[in-house]
């Protein structure tokens, strides 16, 4: 046997090792494959169809397969959705590192109390969604909000901030970074860990000050945990749901309507399930784009520091 | 422990037996589907809760096992949609929900029950079909009139007030018209703290009630003729009317305020009037809850220009198509919605059985009278009403969600400033014909 592996490089000890790899991967492969590759091929599929569960036979067919992609050109309320997850997806994520990042720098150390705080910290994180949307109801409803009474209290009433078409959109925006900020605060406190000490240190001696121990030395580190974070909350911030759902569904009007919701609607309330497909199509296209478009501006290359 | 719950179980099963001997005699006094199991789903509310609570009556009954499943209505709602649209054999019996009525009725996803009714050896004479309210058989009727749901709710849109005391001492009745309805809270918004109105902001429910009193419909003329007419200025001057109630007269977020918030709302007497569902406003009689109860006032909702029409919601059971158990299916539901098992819920409480027996009888009557108010009585009149008029044959016509959408995003449009109630209106109607169109409505 081991006579053939050195006469037959391509059969030898190293190809079976790969062989045997491969076949030890391929039960995981295709699990993989079933779980995620065939439901977004499903998705693909009924996209290019009408689909329509009020008369399901009759609509899934292919004789016109850009029909819903050449509706949501025209579809006014799509444009304005998309316009409404920008806004969304932007302002929140930006939050999200601005809050995260300030709170590991101050929280970074080795103290029972600031590790007490740092614990304190991720309680948002791993609430369920639909209880945190629960706990903003109830802070932005200004009859039970304790919040809307303290305020009342010292004389600054605020209006309701769902119910503004002003206020509304920002209101989301709010609860969302309260939910997602320790992400980042833990995902830039373990980067903290790893700065060397020794860079700091010198540039100490060379009479640095903190503004630029962390501009020149502190901030380079972790900016590709920081792009990490941001282009993870991105993609998650698409598919915002459980807020929007519990706190405006949608409204007032259609001002928090993100794209995410409106395909919601599309298929569950009026059974277009070829429209709601197309949507969520375009939604993953935007996201494969926008991830492409970060890892374009090098903001996580190392080497281009 | 064993012992004791098939000791109950068995004696439940004898009541029942004796309860209905009808069904007894169709199962010839064997457990007639022993070894069958039953998929119930329905959406959680009061009578489901009660039948969950009844199930081991049933199974010791007939030895079916029952799998019973209710979520949310939401969740219920599209699980049922998709579930029966696919012909699937999942569920054995489902709840009917009334916005889907005609859609999962005349798409062919139900049984029709009527050859069940009629078969004497499957249901016995007095289990009494006609003892269903005709307003609420309708809306389980296919278009070709066979029934594919048993109702097991039909219950009213009414009015309430939970401060009345601030009326009366203002020096007036409760509101009957649309007019006197502003008069009245004119009078009496922000006394001693409590807002005027607010209401569900699902409007297609709570605002289409004024719609039609000002004289405007949905539809031109439901369910032959399905072009909208949310643009007319009987629609514009109704949907202006009612944004103004929530502007004017609402809590501060009025516009974001879900059923129950209401309900709690008026419990606690931060909101005076409201129109909702009977079974929400029963809720108010609840003395361990209800810091309102002494100070309530029900009406039916107030008249307009061209009269009274208030809203109705029906629920039934029925069958998917796809069932591979219809006959054990339609024992559960006979069971389900026998006069005995119906009066049991009605005992237990039940405030919106759909059999005019359980209406009639004076243990329901009784519960039904909360400070002074016939509950009952004002839900009847409104049920026999709509039945009379059919003007809620707009809410069951399969593109309904579709325009209930718009008219939800329409009023919140005018109440939050957003826009005119023209512009809103000439928008939401712009939308709906689209949306209907799409639907493959010829308009």
């Amino acid at each position: 046997m081991s006579t053939t592996l050195i006469l037959h490089p391509g059969t030898g000890w190293e190809a079976a090792r790969r062989r045997a790899f491969l076949w030890g991967l391929l039960p995981s492969l295709a699990v993989l494959l079933a779980i995620t590759l065939v439901p977004a091929a499903a998705l693909l599929v009924a996209s290019f169809t009408p689909l329509s569960l009020t008369d399901a036979a009759g609509t899934f067919r292919f004789d016109d397969p850009l029909v819903n992609y050449r509706h949501l050109l025209e579809d006014e309320r799509f444009l304005r959705s998309i316009a409404t997850q920008l806004k969304l997806s932007v302002s929140s994520v930006a939050l999200q590192l601005a809050v995260g990042l300030a709170l590991a720098l101050l929280l970074n150390g080795r103290s029972r109390l600031l590790a007490a705080t740092r614990t304190a910290f991720l309680v948002p994180m791993v609430l369920p969604p639909i209880v945190v949307a629960l706990i903003w109801k109830i802070l932005y409803t200004p009859d039970v909000s304790p919040v809307h009474r303290a305020l009342e209290a010292v004389g600054l009433p605020v209006r309701s901030l769902i119910a503004n078409p002003d206020t509304a959109l920002w209101a989301i925006s709010l609860a969302d970074t309260w939910q997602w900020f320790p992400f980042t605060m833990l995902m830039v406190l373990a980067a903290l860990q790893m700065v060397p000490d020794e860079p700091l240190e010198a540039a100490s001696l060379d009479g640095a000050n903190r503004w630029q121990l962390f501009r020149y030395i502190v901030f380079p580190h972790i900016r590709p945990v920081l792009v990490v974070c941001g282009l993870f909350r991105l993609i998650d911030s698409f598919k915002a749901f459980p807020l929007i759902y519990v706190l405006t569904d949608g409204g007032p009007g259609s001002v928090t309507e993100v794209t995410n919701y409106y395909g919601f609607i599309q298929a569950f309330n009026f059974s277009y399930w070829g429209y709601a497909s197309a949507i969520a199509m375009v939604i993953l296209a935007g996201v494969f784009a926008l991830s492409w478009l970060v890892g374009r501006l090098g903001w996580n290359d190392h080497d281009k520091r | 422990m064993t012992q004791r719950r098939h000791l109950l179980q068995a004696a439940s099963a004898l009541g029942a037996s004796a309860l209905l001997p009808g069904f007894a005699h169709a199962q010839s006094g064997a457990k007639k589907f022993q070894g069958v199991t039953l998929n119930v789903s329905t959406f959680s509310a009061a009578y489901p809760k009660l039948l969950q609570q009844y199930l081991p009556e049933f199974e010791a009954l007939t030895g079916a096992k029952v799998n019973y499943d209710a979520p949310s209505f939401p969740v219920y709602n599209q699980r049922a949609d998709l579930e029966l649209s696919t012909k699937g054999s999942a569920y054995d019996v489902v709840n009917v929900t009334f916005i889907y009525s005609s859609r999962w009725i005349n798409s062919g996803w139900l049984t029709p029950l009527d050859d069940f009714i009629k078969n004497p050896n499957l249901t016995p004479a007095d289990w009494d079909v006609n003892d269903f309210l005709p307003g609420a058989r309708a809306p389980e009727t296919g278009r070709d009139g066979k029934l594919y749901g048993i109702p097991w709710t039909a219950e009213a849109l009414l009015s309430a007030s939970s401060r009345f005391d601030l009326v009366q001492q203002a020096g007036l009745a409760y509101p009957d018209t649309t007019d006197d309805l502003v008069k009245v809270l004119r009078a009496v918004n922000k006394k001693e703290r409590v807002a005027g109105f607010v209401s569900d902001s699902h409007y297609g429910w709570t605002f289409v009630p004024y719609l039609h009193a000002f004289g405007g419909d949905v539809f031109r003329k439901a369910p032959d003729d399905l072009y909208p007419t949310l643009d007319t200025p009987e629609a514009i001057a109704a949907a202006e009317y009612y944004a103004s109630l929530l502007r004017e007269f609402g809590p501060d977020g009025a516009i974001t305020y879900t059923p129950d918030q209401v309900t709690q709302a008026l419990k606690l007497g931060r909101v005076n009037f409201t129109d909702a569902g009977q079974l929400h406003l029963a809720q108010l009689g609840d003395a361990a809850t209800s810091k309102t109860l002494k100070t309530l006032k029900f009406g039916q909702v107030p008249k307009g220009p061209a009269g009274r029409f208030p809203g109705t919601a029906v629920h039934g059971l029925g069958i998917p198509v796809g069932s591979k158990n219809k006959e054990a299916a339609w024992a559960f539901i006979q069971w389900a919605l026998s006069k005995q098992t119906t009066r049991k819920a009605v005992l237990a409480g039940y405030g919106s059985p759909a059999r005019r027996s359980d209406i009639d009888s004076q243990e329901f009557r009784a519960k039904q009278v909360i400070n002074g108010n016939d509950l009952a009585q004002l839900a009847l009149d409104s049920i026999e009403q709509a039945s009379r008029t059919g003007h809620m044959k707009y809410r069951t016509v399969s593109v309904y969600p579709q325009v209930d959408q718009q008219l939800n995003k329409a009023i919140a449009l005018i109440a939050s400033g957003q826009a005119s109630a023209r512009q809103a209106l000439q928008q939401a109607q712009a939308q709906s014909i689209t949306e209907l169109k799409r639907a493959g409505q010829n308009l």
